[in-house]
């Protein structure tokens, strides 16, 4: 509570981000940037083949080239402990047990890693490793696939959705979503070096550094302490860094084998297939209302490709019971094992996709009742609690998004019917959807340093993927220190610092912000304490009860009598503070649900005789909480809505069945959205606290940019054409075709 | 990649006397770098012409001249080419990335492969990489691939916007060799159909160089366009563009030309279209029977039947657009 204690003026913050000029003038270091001695490169050789056995790899042309140090392969390879066989391997749950399997699973698994004293000879080497296969069926078509397994339930049944038999209006309709790859701009990229037998130092392209390091520590049995991540500077994540990917492993046994610091970094084709990716979709909706719009149930459900080696569920369904009251709901899922490597959380992970089903689907309703689809979706959000634990919202504005977006937009404008906005070749749409995310925080640590100036470093192991984790927490450090900025260093990513979870899942901010507060709170104690030998009364101040400035410490209630940090540091000799403290959930969790939720509108041009779909306004208005930094807040918002663009309009991998393969795995082949695509984005906020989720009041805001973009836009579509596309991406052969 | 030797040569005929089986030019390397990265092109030598060939756009007797190493950035700019062949720059902006059009030169335009993807994973067949191994694309991802021209050894498609729009222009290459003697071949001759031979993408002589492009003064700088249909707004190949030229008596049409990519392993022109619009009133109706003409015998393949309808309507789009270019 103390946080709200302090004045919190956000018009005084200076925007930016405290890592900005570093990343600008290419000061920042990225994980494959790092300059270390004796660093020699690796280069992974991938299968040609999509499902068999390796009968043999052939890797002697390779060890001929100049510069080869050795080579990895499943004959011959540094230990791993934690695979030293199948039962550990199960155990570890590490993913594709790579190098330690003749199994193959998809095209691209990684058969050798060579290492060599230059990048260009690792890379050429590696082109000669050649490998023969006993080569097996391959399945890599999700949709060809889908029928061979059966659904299950998704969680449990509310009512009976038999009751949809009676619904005055009924939509029941088929959902098809292709994949998606995260592709941050930076690739991942790991540099390891063996400090001892048993103590190893990575910079490493990732989403959590201590994740990182426990994951190592437990497939080479060493202590964690023994292992020290680096990801100071991350070139987004997208959700690609959320787990450990074997190419990191292997970086770390070449290391072993030559025993020299050693760096891989994918390419970009390998990016594709070796850090995940959101898995194809195949979604069925029955949705039904009264005549006055009261939705009566709906029946959802939904399916997703995995790989042979993991099951990946995407939790498709999860977002249907969140955001409208449903009396009558199931939901039901199921996994279709496909020859590739395995999906993972990809921003907005199974919401973004539910939700695309879910919004589409109420969009139609809307015009079978003929109600305006704002009003539509009024009439049914579960606004006073969670539809599924019953729990108070401790707070959701989600209305407000929609009352706001739909200003912003001029939602008067239009049309109530399809194909009656009309210029030249082009038509004119509107529409809307929402999305929502259930909010969370995890326990997470922070430090301060304090110096005898009255500056101070605030240091975390969270790692910033450019979400402005680090100008949130300077935001917070001055807010509730009153330092100058200008005197608060950020310091994260890196695992000898206080722990923190992994940044993801809208849970960053959320979970370091508290800990910041926290570690404050403890800095103004430490401090009053050597301030009670200068003047008694500080020897029992609480936090609360004590200012700080860039001119000292006070008691509140006489603040202007500041002790100055030099005469404290002189009068107690004192050299640094050092303070770190620890903030996480408590019980508000059993007392309140809590969500974030944005509300999204878009206004598109087709035309009619390309298929050709532009972007004219895209709006979204999100509830976040508290926006502790609006400039990263809105950056967050808008880089979402372009992705947002993207699942609606262009992102597929495409895969060929006959050949097992993706296709056109490159950003020639691959398309998100340029520049030319998107408009500017236009960013709100509620900006209202949430009192009871953390101590700074803000929840996280990246997933929710995304959840809800795609059905809006497909939504417009249907407004401008009458064309009701429910497969994405709605390309202009789709457009044309529908 | 593979290791290679690397050399500049200052002349066109000290260039020509270091070719062999095993040599590559290079000019911009904005194609053939990746070719090498992926191990489609394995040149045990390259030599870098940047400097054996003319930079220059330059007036001649009949028109232009644009020399082979013109890069694609300042041909776009260029005030000639912005006043009497104003298709040419709008072609070459609707193509590639800014960064990718400062590097990528004239010449290299007209010889860069196709982006069918199978082209480019040689973990596939491909006939057009390794004759004889057979089409994936046929059987497999032919979104892109092209609805006439094509033959069942190959079903590519010519990436170029730039060479649609030469095409339509009825440019002439002026291609120089070993002793210096400079030949002409008329743009449309240039590139080939795939037939039995996809290998091969154009008719350059084994041991020549492109020197040059011309371009006669022609009527087209007034009504032009040029429509490309694409997944995205920049940074990717057509699914069809077109390239619409006419010169307007009243609202009579005098002449007209139109030629597409995406559609074929050459810039295709649509010559029956043409000779229709000869004399016809510049109006909706007559652009859209132009398009039914274009359209009549296009095979699509197995994903792309769209491009018919998608190229009835760039066409009708371009030719609109020639109105108020």
């Amino acid at each position: 509570m103390g946080f709200f204690d302090e004045p919190f003026d956000l018009t005084t913050a200076a925007e930016g981000r405290v890592e900005g000029i570093a990343k600008v003038t290419g000061g920042g270091k990225y994980a494959a940037e790092y300059k270390v001695n004796g660093l020699c490169h690796a280069v992974l050789v991938g299968s040609t083949v999509a499902a068999g056995t390796i009968l043999n790899i052939n890797t002697n042309n390779a060890k001929q080239v100049a510069g080869v140090l050795g080579i990895i392969t499943h004959l011959q390879k540094p230990l791993v402990p934690g695979m030293a066989n199948e039962e550990k391997i199960k155990e570890a749950r590490f993913g594709l047990p790579i190098f330690h399997t003749d199994k193959i699973y998809f095209k691209g698994q990684p058969i050798a890693l060579v290492i060599a004293e230059t990048l260009e000879d690792a890379t050429y080497a590696a082109s000669l490793v050649t490998a023969e296969y006993k080569e097996d069926t391959k399945i890599v078509d999700f949709n060809g696939a889908l029928a061979s397994v059966s659904l299950t339930p998704a969680g449990k049944d509310r009512g009976d959705i038999a009751a949809l038999n009676n619904a005055a209006q009924t939509i029941e309709a088929e959902y098809n979503i292709k994949a998606e790859v995260h592709n941050p701009m930076e690739m991942h990229a790991t540099i390891a070096e063996w400090i001892a037998d048993d103590k190893l130092k990575l910079f490493d392209k990732n989403q959590g550094v201590n994740n990182v390091q426990r994951t190592f520590a437990k497939l080479f049995n060493i202590p964690v302490d023994n292992i020290e991540v680096i990801s100071e500077f991350v070139g987004g994540g997208f959700g690609s860094g959320l787990r450990v990917w074997p190419h990191a492993l292997a970086c770390i046994m070449a290391a072993k084998l030559v025993k020299r610091p050693v760096k891989l970094m994918l390419t970009r084709p390998q990016m594709f297939h070796s850090v995940g990716y959101r898995p194809a979709s195949w979604q069925k909706i029955k949705l039904g209302a009264n005549a006055d719009g009261k939705f009566v149930g709906i029946h959802h459900q939904a399916k997703n490709g995995t790989s042979f080696y993991e099951n990946f569920n995407e939790g498709i369904t999860r977002v249907t019971r969140l955001i409208y009251h449903f009396d009558n709901l199931k939901a039901e899922a199921a996994t279709v094992p496909l020859n590739l490597s395995t999906p993972t959380w990809m921003r907005g992970p199974g919401d973004c996709t539910g939700d695309f089903a879910i919004e589409s689907a109420i969009d139609e309703l809307s015009y079978k009742l003929n109600i305006d689809p704002i009003d539509l979706r009024m009439k049914n959000l579960a606004l006073a609690k969670h539809p599924d634990s019953g729990l108070p919202w401790s707070t959701n504005y989600i209305n407000e998004c929609i009352e706001k977006g739909a200003q912003m937009i001029n939602w008067k404008d239009r049309k109530a019917t399809h194909s009656q906005n009309v210029n030249g070749d082009w038509s004119i749409g509107y529409g809307m959807a929402v999305g929502a995310w259930n909010a969370g925080r995890g326990t997470a640590s922070a430090g301060i340093q304090m110096q005898k100036d009255g500056t101070l470093t605030v240091q975390t192991a969270m790692t910033d993927i450019g979400t402005g984790t680090g100008i949130s927490m300077q935001n917070i450090a001055h807010e509730s220190t009153g330092i100058s900025k200008s005197k608060i260093k950020i310091e994260l990513g890196n695992s000898n610092l206080p722990p923190a979870p992994s940044q993801g899942g809208s849970n960053g901010l959320s979970s370091i912000g508290g800990a910041v507060v926290a570690a404050v709170a403890a800095l103004k104690l430490k401090l009053a304490a050597y301030a009670a030998s200068q003047n008694e009364a500080y020897k029992n101040a609480t936090a609360a009860d004590i200012l700080m400035s860039d001119n000292g410490i006070s008691f509140k209630t006489a603040n202007n009598q500041f002790i100055s940090f030099t005469s404290l540091w002189e009068k107690n000799k004192l050299a640094i503070l050092e303070v770190e403290a620890s903030s996480g959930p408590g019980t508000e969790r059993q007392k309140y649900a809590f969500c974030s939720s944005a509300a999204h509108f878009c206004k598109v041009r087709v035309n009619r005789k390309t298929g050709k779909v532009k972007i004219e306004r895209l709006v979204t208005v999100s509830d976040g909480g508290k926006i502790i930094s609006e400039k990263a807040a809105a950056n967050q918002m808008s880089g979402a809505a372009v992705g947002g663009i993207g699942m609606a309009l262009m992102e597929e991998q495409a895969t060929d069945e006959r050949l097992g393969t993706l296709v056109g795995n490159d950003f020639a082949g691959y398309h998100f959205p340029v520049n030319a695509d998107a408009p500017i984005i236009e960013v709100a906020f509620i900006n209202k606290p949430d009192p009871n989720i953390n101590p700074q009041g803000s929840k996280g805001l990246g997933e929710v940019g995304i959840i809800g973009t795609a059905a809006a836009i497909a939504n417009a579509i249907y407004n401008a054409t009458g064309k009701r596309l429910r497969d994405l991406p709605i390309t202009p052969d789709k457009v044309l075709l529908g | 990649m593979r290791p290679f030797l690397f050399s500049k040569s200052s002349a066109a005929n000290q260039a020509l006397a270091k070719k062999n089986s095993t040599t590559q030019y290079i000019a911009g390397g904005t194609n053939l770098v990746d070719l090498m990265k992926k191990h489609i092109a394995e040149p045990e030598s390259l030599v870098d012409i940047t400097s054996a060939l003319p930079a220059k756009i330059e007036p001649t007797a009949k028109g232009i001249q644009i020399g082979a190493m013109v890069r694609n950035t300042p041909l776009a700019n260029d005030p000639t080419i912005l006043a009497k062949y104003p298709l040419v720059a709008k072609a070459v902006l609707a193509g590639a990335s800014p960064q990718i059009r400062n590097m990528a030169s004239t010449g290299g335009n007209l010889l860069q492969r196709t982006r069918c993807p199978y082209f480019y994973d040689v973990t596939t067949p491909c006939n057009k990489r390794k004759p004889g191994s057979g089409c994936s694309a046929i059987q497999g991802e032919n979104r892109m691939s092209a609805i006439v021209g094509y033959s069942d050894q190959c079903i590519a498609v010519h990436p170029s916007d730039l060479c649609v729009a030469l095409a339509a222009l009825d440019a002439s290459i002026k291609i120089q060799d070993k002793s210096g003697k400079m030949q002409s071949i008329s743009f449309t001759d240039f590139h080939r159909l795939p037939g039995t031979t996809p290998e091969r993408d154009n008719n350059l002589p084994a041991n020549a160089l492109i020197h040059s492009i011309e371009i006669n003064e022609n009527a087209f700088a007034k009504n032009y366009a040029y429509v490309k249909v694409r997944d995205r707004d920049s940074y990717a190949f057509a699914l069809v563009s077109v390239a619409a030229a006419f010169n307007l008596n009243g609202d009579q049409i005098v002449e007209a030309r139109l030629a597409s990519g995406g559609v074929a392993h050459k810039p295709w022109r649509w010559l029956e279209a043409e000779q229709y619009l000869k004399g016809k009133t510049a109006n909706a109706a007559t652009f859209e029977a132009a398009a039914n003409i274009a359209i009549k015998d296009l095979r699509p393949q197995t994903h792309n039947g769209f491009k018919i309808p998608m190229l009835k309507g760039a066409i009708e789009t371009a030719l609109q657009q020639c109105l108020n270019p």
